[in-house]
């Protein structure tokens, strides 16, 4: 048997060493993702919940400004929409792996994510907006306040708030969730001093909690946010379609409409999703 | 006496004033954190709205129909059974090679064992859909399949996996459970074969049987009834297990409650629901695993 362990040990390195080799040798396809596209006659896109981006209705349906946006994409290029919801940690690994065609997911343009994938013009620009608690930081007056040891900032894991945040109040604790409702209720609960997160969540949470939140910079967004979708690397012309989608239906204002929509006034569609 | 007979029952007992002040010391402390969760916690229950989610009343059809948590409880549930009848076959293979004769066999078996036994289940989930599934389904081409042909369109089909448009979506998923209890099956098939004593292989060898009829008729059906209530519990175990599922984004019942809490912004009520939806799940298989023991012991006798 002492014989065997060196051989058994060389057998596992072998297993580790194929996969990891097949793993970095993923082909790049000659062909267009387009053509893949309309070949199969339905456009995948990858997105993950996150309000009011894309959301459930009550009937468990997927609504929300990316879900209206893919949904147009499609309906011009002629096919039929198949989402994809995938966990946000997931998602970029997910992309490559050729889970779906392209993310249409509220995704910020940042170098980081750029080195790893491709992003197309941006089709909205939400920025990060912070939600504070009454209780805790009511009495700050400038936002420099935020950035110092004893005052504690909760993010969604692996969104861009956390990043902003590390850079903006670096002094400051950060606490890291997976989803945003959990760091929204550190805020509630006063287990946090604030939240940074896309907008124009802060004022929904503001709304539904007048007296425990508000929303800190006087209401003003801390950053302006690049959301673009995010195609995998060297496919020229995906990205010319979907970067040109974007500017025409930026022309015609459509976008600009949807996000309104959306964004702007939650009355407009709170009964198809709350009770 | 015969080894399968149960132990004597031992004489009944009865609960002491001493059982009560302790029970009712546990359900005190039960009740009391229950009450304190409103002093630490700020929040505003609403269970009605995740409720829904559960099952809802349509107004189209007039009628209660299921929604998204109970359609994630049944990919749940499909997702455990497939998985243990494959994760059987890959440990009833790999269990026999861990007995084998053949060294190349056993290296192999005993490298499939240790490899997925010593990898936290999440690391080993994430590497091999990622790099292992993503390259076999579209080999074999179930991405191609058309989710609209009569093949698997159809209600068998759904019954048996679900939406055929996420078929890709389930098999990946059930694959991956499926390698990862298979090395905990194989242990047990291992365990199972073992405990059969040498003698019977020696005799059934002695009167001319086939190596195959030696494991089919003698050594297997002896091995069964040993390897069969370990592996109900492995088949709970693995219901459990399918949670970890939801970070490659199968839509079983975990993923879909991250989407119901990120869209009601409900947190607890959600995962509070979703525990007891688990644990009923699992625990009414106990009783049923443990019912179904009791009888075949009752047989056997």
């Amino acid at each position: 048997m002492k014989l065997l362990k060196p051989i058994k040990g060389l057998v596992v390195a072998a297993a580790v060493a194929v996969t990891s080799i097949a793993a970095t040798a993923i082909p790049v396809s000659a062909q267009s993702v387009i053509v893949d596209i309309q070949k199969r006659g339905t456009l995948r896109v990858g997105m993950a919940t996150f309000v009011p981006w894309a959301m459930r209705d009550q009937e468990g349906n997927l609504i929300g400004f990316e879900i209206d946006v893919a949904k147009k994409v499609a309906a011009d290029m002629g096919v039929e929409v198949e989402f994809v919801p995938t966990a946000w940690s997931g998602i970029i690994p997910a992309l490559l792996a050729k889970k779906f065609d392209v993310i249409i997911g509220g995704m910020s343009i940042t170098p980081q994510r750029n080195l790893t994938v491709n992003f197309t013009r941006p089709y909205a620009h939400s920025g990060q907006q912070m939600a504070s608690n009454v209780a805790l930081a009511g009495g700050f007056t400038s936002m420099d306040d935020y950035n110092d040891p004893s005052v504690t900032i909760s993010c969604r894991r692996g969104a861009t708030p956390c990043n902003f945040a590390q850079k903006r109040f670096p002094k400051a604790t950060l606490r890291r969730f997976d989803d945003d409702a959990q760091a929204f209720q550190e805020v509630v609960n006063g287990n946090a001093h604030a939240t940074i997160s896309s907008a124009p969540k802060p004022r929904f949470w503001a709304d539904g909690y007048p007296d425990k939140i508000f929303v800190a910079n006087d209401g003003k967004n801390l950053s302006r946010g690049d959301e673009a979708f995010a195609l995998r690397k060297g496919d020229v012309d995906a990205l010319n379609f979907f970067s040109n989608w974007i500017l025409a239906n930026t022309s015609n204002r459509w976008l600009d409409e949807t996000h309104a929509y959306w964004f702007d006034d939650q009355s407009a569609w709170k009964d198809m999703v709350a009770k | 006496m015969d080894r399968n007979s149960p132990p004597p029952t031992p004489p009944k007992k009865r609960l002491t004033p001493l059982d009560f002040a302790l029970f009712s010391a546990v359900i005190g402390f039960v009740l009391f954190a229950g009450y304190r969760v409103n002093d630490v916690l700020v929040y505003d229950w609403n269970w009605s709205r995740v409720f829904n989610f559960i099952i809802r009343y349509d107004a189209d059809s007039q009628s209660y129909v299921p929604n998204l948590l109970l359609y994630g409880l049944a990919t749940t549930l499909r997702l455990a059974v497939w998985a243990t009848v494959l994760a059987t076959i890959f440990g009833v293979v790999m269990g026999y090679w861990r007995t084998c004769e053949n060294l190349t066999l056993r290296i192999l078996s005993r490298s499939y064992v240790e490899l997925i036994r010593n990898l936290p289940p999440l690391v080993f989930i994430f590497i091999f859909y990622f790099f292992i599934s993503s390259q076999l389904f579209p080999a074999l081409g179930v991405d191609d399949i058309n989710p609209k042909s009569w093949a698997v369109n159809n209600g068998l089909f759904r019954l048996m996996f679900g939406d055929p448009k996420l078929l890709s979506n389930f098999l990946a998923g059930m694959l991956c459970l499926a390698m990862f209890e298979g090395a905990y099956i194989t242990e047990i098939v291992r365990a199972g074969i073992q405990s059969v004593s040498k003698g019977q292989w020696e005799a059934s060898r002695a009167i001319g049987l086939s190596p195959f009829n030696v494991l089919r008729d003698v050594i297997l059906p002896q091995a069964i009834r040993k390897i069969l209530p370990p592996l109900a519990g492995q088949f709970i175990s693995l219901i459990k297990d399918s949670a970890i599922v939801s970070l490659i984004s199968i839509q079983e019942l975990t993923f879909l409650a991250t989407e119901v809490a990120a869209t009601t912004t409900k947190v607890f009520e959600t995962w509070i629901l979703v525990g007891a939806m688990y644990f009923v799940l699992c625990y009414s298989f106990a009783l049923l695993f443990g019912w179904l023991e009791r009888r075949a012991a009752k047989i056997h006798r």
